[in-house]
C-alpha cells in the first residue's frame, strides 16, 4: 500500500476525518516534477482552527503563484489520529498530496500563541524530524517560524533554523529565493542560515551566542563572530497593502471551520496604543488597503468562492478611514448577490454605529465590545480610549437598533488592579442592562442577553507591560470569584471565565528565554499537546516539566523585570522602541493617557522604518 | 427549468457528510455563475435538492443534484459551469435539463445499484452465502428505523445480488417504504456465512427509477 493508501486506512479509525483528507476547491495541486522549491506550512492546530487563519491563506497564496514552489498545507494531527500514525508508523503529510513533511525542502510554522508550542514539537516528531536543529542534516527540511510569537523566540530556539518576524509577504519568498540560490551552490547546511541571516527580517538563532548571569537574567547575547548576522534584526515591513499581493481565490473547505467566510484585511496595524495588547505594538504602522482595491478583491473573492459571507478583518475596523463609505458600498454591491458584510473586534466607537445601521440590514449578531477594564482608572492605565459614556451609547443604539445581545469583553490582573476595579466590570453590566430598558418595550427587540467575559492578563513583550509581572494566582482567584458573586446579583448576565492556569503558562513563555527549550520539550514529552484545548490541557505535567529542569516557571511569570534588564528579545527591533515602551510604562503607573497617533505622533519609533508612517 | 446534474464521490472525499455536502453545494451554485433561483423569505436558500443522500464513507458515480434555474440556459454552459465549480473529486459525469413540472430527481428514486468489495478473506465468505441467501423467501435481520431497531424481513429489498471478485454487486430498494443499506446486507451475509464482516467498502453504481412501461432504468435515462 502507498502512503494515500494507509491514511485512508486510518480515517475510518479517527474523529472528523475531513480534518486530514484535503481536496478541497480551490487547494493547489502541482506536479512535484515541475516545481523547484516544495514548502510545507504548518498550522499547529487542529484544520478548523488554522484553516480560519488569514496570514496562513496569504502566504500559501503568495507561495503558490510562483510557478516554481508549491506550498502545501499540514495541521497538528487530534491526538486520536496522532497515536494511529505512531502505531502504524505513518510520518506527518501534507494535505494536497499526501507526502511526508520531511521530504520538503522548507518547512514553514506559524506561531499565532505560546499555547501552540507543544505541538510544534509534536509535528516535528510526527514527521521525523529531529527535534534540535543540530540534529538536522542532509535531506531535512529547514524548519522557519514566524507569526507574533517569532517576536520572543528564544523559548523555541534550539528547535528552530530560522525565524521569519514582522510581515511575511515579501520575507517568506525571500527565504525560497535564497534557498534555490544555495542549493544551486552546494555549499553545506549552515551555508544558508548564514544567507538566510541577510534578509530583512530573518533572524538565525544558530548565528547567537547568549550567557547568562547567576540569578538566571541574560547577561549577554550578540551574533557570534565572522557569523555575519546583524547585532539587531529589524522586523520585515510591507508599507504598501494595495500593491502586495492578496488572495484572489480561496481554498473552500467542506466541513465547518472556526471562521467560514471570506476574510478580506481591510488595514494592518493599530494607531490605539493599548498597553497590553501585543499586536497593537508589533503591527505598526497602520496601513490600509484602499477602499477601490477592498472592492476589486471582494467581488473577485465572491465570484471564485461563492462564500455568502465577507468579514472585514483588522484590529479595529471602527479605526478605517472611510469604514462608513466602504460598509455602504459594501451592503449596496453584495445585498442583491445575498452577501452578508460582516465586522468582527467591534470597538466602541461613534463611528462605529453608522456602520451597525449598514451591517445590520444583513445580519444581526451579538454586539461585541471590548472595554477591557471595569473602571475608567484602570482604562487610563491601560490606554483603552473608551469611557463610560461611549459605552452606553453604543449599546444603547444598538439596542434601538434590534439588537438584544451583548459580549463585553475584560481582562482580571492588569497591572495596579484594585477590587474596586473588578467590581466595576460589574457596574459596566448593570449599565449595559440599565441602557436596554431604556429603550421603550416596543421599539426594542426580546430577549437580552449580556454576556461578561473576563480572561486572564498576560504581560507580552514588545508592550508597555512587558516588564511587568503577571498577577499570582491565587489572588486571580479571589478576584474571579469577587466578579463572579457580584454579577450573580445581576439579572440575566452570563460570566464566562478560566482557571489561570493555562495563562500562567502562556506568561512563562511569553516572556521568557532560550532556556524554557528543555522545559517545552520535558513536557511534551510527558505528554503535552494541545495546551490551547481545555480538555487535553495538563498543569500537572506542565509543573513537573519545570521540577525536573530545574527551571522555576515564578521567574519568568510572576517576577517584574528591571527595568535596565536585558530581556530575551532585546536583539529584535518591532518598530517600537524600548525607550518608547518604558515612557509608556511610566506613564501608566501614573494613569496617564497617550493619544492615538492618528491625532499625532506620538513617537514610538517606527519612523526610523524607510517608508513607514509617511 | 431545471438542471439535473449527476456526479461522482471519490474515494478522498467520502468522508463529507450529507449536510456538509449540501452546504458546499449551495456555495459551488453562487460559484457557477448560473442563474439559479432562490428561495423567498428571510434566509434565502438556492432551490436544490439531492436524489438521495450517500451514507458516509461511501462512494459514488451516481449522485444526481437537482437545481431549479430562474431562467433558460443551454445545457453545455450548464455543464461547463458546474465542472468548474466542483473540485476534480467531486466529476461533474451528465447534465440534463428537465421542464420544471418533471418530478424531482428525489421522488423518482426506488432502488439503487451497489458495488461491495471487502477485504481479507471476507469476499469469500460472504460470496458463499448469496445462493442460500436468494433461495431464502424471507431473510429475518435487526434494521434500523425511525422508531429504533426492530427485526425486519429483508429479503424484498434485495432486487438482485451476484458474486464478484472482491465482494458481490447489489441492486436494492431504496424507497421511503422499503430500504436496505448495502453494508448492512454485506454483514447479514457474512453472518450468515459465520465469519466477522470486514469493513465493507460500498460503492454506488446507480441510482434508477421506474419508465412509463415499470422497468428499473438509470435515473438520467427516465
Amino acid at each position: 500500500m502507498n502512503l494515500s493508501e494507509r491514511i485512508e486506512a486510518l480515517l475510518m479509525k479517527v474523529q472528523k476525518p475531513v480534518r486530514y483528507m484535503g481536496g478541497e476547491y480551490g487547494a493547489a495541486m502541482k506536479d512535484p516534477e515541475s516545481v523547484d522549491v516544495r514548502y510545507a506550512f504548518l498550522f499547529p492546530d487542529t484544520y478548523e482552527v488554522g484553516m480560519s487563519h488569514l496570514g496562513m491563506r496569504i502566504l500559501y497564496h503568495i507561495l503558490n503563484r510562483r510557478e516554481d514552489v508549491w506550498c502545501e498545507r499540514v495541521f497538528t494531527p487530534w491526538v486520536d489520529m496522532a497515536e494511529e500514525m505512531r502505531k502504524n508508523g505513518i510520518p506527518l503529510f501534507s494535505l494536497e498530496s499526501r507526502t511526508p513533511v520531511r521530504k520538503f525542502d522548507l518547512l514553514g510554522i506559524t506561531l499565532q500563541y505560546e499555547m501552540s508550542y507543544t505541538n510544534v514539537l509534536e509535528s516535528l516528531d510526527l514527521a521525523g524530524i529531529p527535534l534540535r536543529r543540530e540534529d538536522r542534516g542532509e535531506g531535512d527540511p529547514f524548519v522557519i517560524c514566524g507569526g507574533p510569537c517569532a517576536f520572543n523566540p528564544e523559548p523555541l530556539a534550539p528547535f528552530v533554523d530560522l525565524f521569519a518576524i514582522g510581515d511575511g509577504e515579501e520575507e517568506t519568498l525571500a527565504t525560497v529565493d535564497a534557498y534555490k540560490a544555495w542549493r544551486a551552490s552546494g555549499a553545506p547546511r549552515e551555508e544558508y542560515l548564514r544567507m538566510a541571516a541577510k534578509i530583512p527580517g530573518i533572524y538565525v538563532p544558530s548565528l547567537y551566542d547568549a550567557s547568562y548571569n547567576e540569578d538566571g537574567t541574560l547577561n549577554s547575547f550578540a551574533p557570534k563572530p565572522d557569523g555575519g548576522a546583524p547585532e539587531v534584526v529589524r522586523k520585515a515591513l510591507v508599507n504598501d497593502l494595495n500593491a502586495a499581493d492578496y488572495p484572489e481565490t480561496l481554498i473552500v473547505p467542506y466541513g465547518e471551520i472556526v471562521h467560514n467566510r471570506i476574510m478580506l484585511e481591510i488595514f494592518r496595524g493599530c494607531t490605539r496604543g493599548c498597553r497590553f495588547c501585543q499586536a497593537g505594538m508589533i503591527y505598526r504602522p497602520v496601513r490600509e488597503r484602499g477602499r477601490e482595491r477592498l472592492m476589486e478583491l471582494a467581488e473577485k473573492l465572491v465570484a471564485s468562492t461563492g462564500y455568502d459571507e465577507i468579514s472585514l478583518m483588522s484590529l479595529s475596523s471602527g479605526d478605517y478611514s472611510c469604514l462608513p463609505e466602504l460598509a455602504h458600498e459594501m451592503v449596496e454591491k453584495f445585498a442583491r448577490k445575498r452577501v452578508k458584510i460582516s465586522l468582527p473586534s467591534q470597538r466602541i466607537d461613534a463611528v462605529l454605529t453608522d456602520t451597525l445601521r449598514e451591517t445590520q440590514k444583513v445580519r444581526k449578531t451579538a454586539l461585541t465590545l471590548a472595554p477591557e477594564a471595569g473602571t475608567q482608572r484602570l482604562r487610563d492605565v491601560i490606554n483603552k480610549g473608551v469611557t463610560e459614556e461611549d459605552l452606553a451609547r453604543s449599546v444603547t443604539d444598538a439596542f434601538e437598533q434590534g439588537w438584544s445581545a451583548v459580549k463585553l469583553y475584560f481582562m482580571i490582573g492588569l497591572p495596579t488592579e484594585t477590587d474596586e476595579d473588578v467590581l466595576g466590570i460589574a457596574e459596566l453590566a448593570r449599565l449595559v442592562r440599565r441602557c436596554y430598558f431604556s429603550v421603550p418595550k416596543e421599539k426594542r427587540a426580546p430577549g437580552l442577553r449580556i454576556t461578561v467575559s473576563a480572561s486572564v492578563f498576560v504581560p507580552k513583550p514588545f508592550t508597555p507591560f512587558q516588564w511587568c509581572g503577571q498577577l499570582e494566582s491565587g489572588e486571580v482567584i479571589r478576584r474571579q470569584k469577587l466578579l463572579r458573586d457580584e454579577l450573580r446579583t445581576i439579572k440575566g448576565v452570563d460570566f464566562k471565565y478560566h482557571a489561570p492556569d493555562v495563562s500562567y503558562i502562556e506568561a512563562v513563555f511569553a516572556r521568557g528565554g532560550r532556556r524554557l527549550a528543555d522545559v517545552l520539550e520535558r513536557a511534551w514529552k510527558l505528554g503535552c499537546r494541545f495546551d490551547g484545548w481545555s480538555d487535553q490541557f495538563r498543569y500537572d505535567l506542565w509543573l513537573r516539566a519545570f521540577e525536573e529542569c530545574g527551571v522555576d516557571p515564578d521567574f519568568y511569570a510572576l517576577r517584574d523585570f528591571a527595568l535596565d534588564e536585558a530581556l530575551p528579545w532585546d536583539h529584535l527591533d518591532a518598530g517600537v522602541t524600548k525607550d518608547f515602551l518604558r515612557r509608556e510604562w511610566e506613564k501608566a503607573q501614573s494613569g496617564e493617557r497617550t493619544r492615538d497617533c492618528r491625532k499625532g505622533c506620538v513617537g514610538c519609533g517606527m519612523k526610523r522604518y524607510e517608508g513607514a508612517c509617511v | 427549468m431545471r438542471m439535473l446534474v449527476r456526479f461522482g464521490k471519490r474515494p478522498r472525499l467520502r468522508f463529507i457528510s450529507h449536510l456538509d455536502l449540501q452546504r458546499f453545494m449551495q456555495m459551488a451554485l453562487n460559484r457557477t455563475g448560473l442563474p439559479i433561483q432562490f428561495s423567498q423569505g428571510f434566509n434565502p436558500h438556492p432551490l436544490m435538492s439531492f436524489a438521495s443522500a450517500l451514507a458516509l464513507g461511501w462512494t459514488s458515480d451516481y449522485e444526481v443534484l437537482d437545481v431549479r434555474l430562474a431562467a433558460p440556459m443551454g445545457r453545455k454552459r450548464c455543464e461547463d459551469a458546474m465542472r468548474a465549480a466542483l473540485p476534480e473529486d467531486l466529476p461533474v459525469i451528465e447534465v440534463k435539463l428537465v421542464d420544471d413540472r418533471a418530478p424531482a430527481a428525489m421522488a423518482l428514486v426506488c432502488a439503487s445499484d451497489y458495488h461491495v468489495s471487502l477485504s481479507g478473506g471476507g469476499a469469500e465468505a460472504v460470496r458463499s452465502a448469496i445462493p442460500d441467501f436468494l433461495a431464502a423467501e424471507q431473510v429475518f435481520a435487526m434494521k434500523k428505523t425511525k422508531s429504533g431497531e426492530r427485526e425486519m424481513d429483508i429479503r424484498p429489498c434485495v432486487l438482485a445480488l451476484t458474486p464478484a471478485e472482491d465482494g458481490f454487486d447489489a441492486r436494492l430498494m431504496l424507497t421511503e417504504k422499503a430500504s436496505l443499506k448495502a453494508d448492512l446486507l454485506a454483514r447479514i451475509l457474512a453472518g450468515r456465512a459465520g465469519v466477522a464482516c470486514p469493513e465493507p467498502r460500498v460503492h454506488r453504481v446507480a441510482l434508477l427509477g421506474r419508465d412509463e412501461a415499470g422497468e428499473l432504468r438509470p435515473l438520467m435515462e427516465l
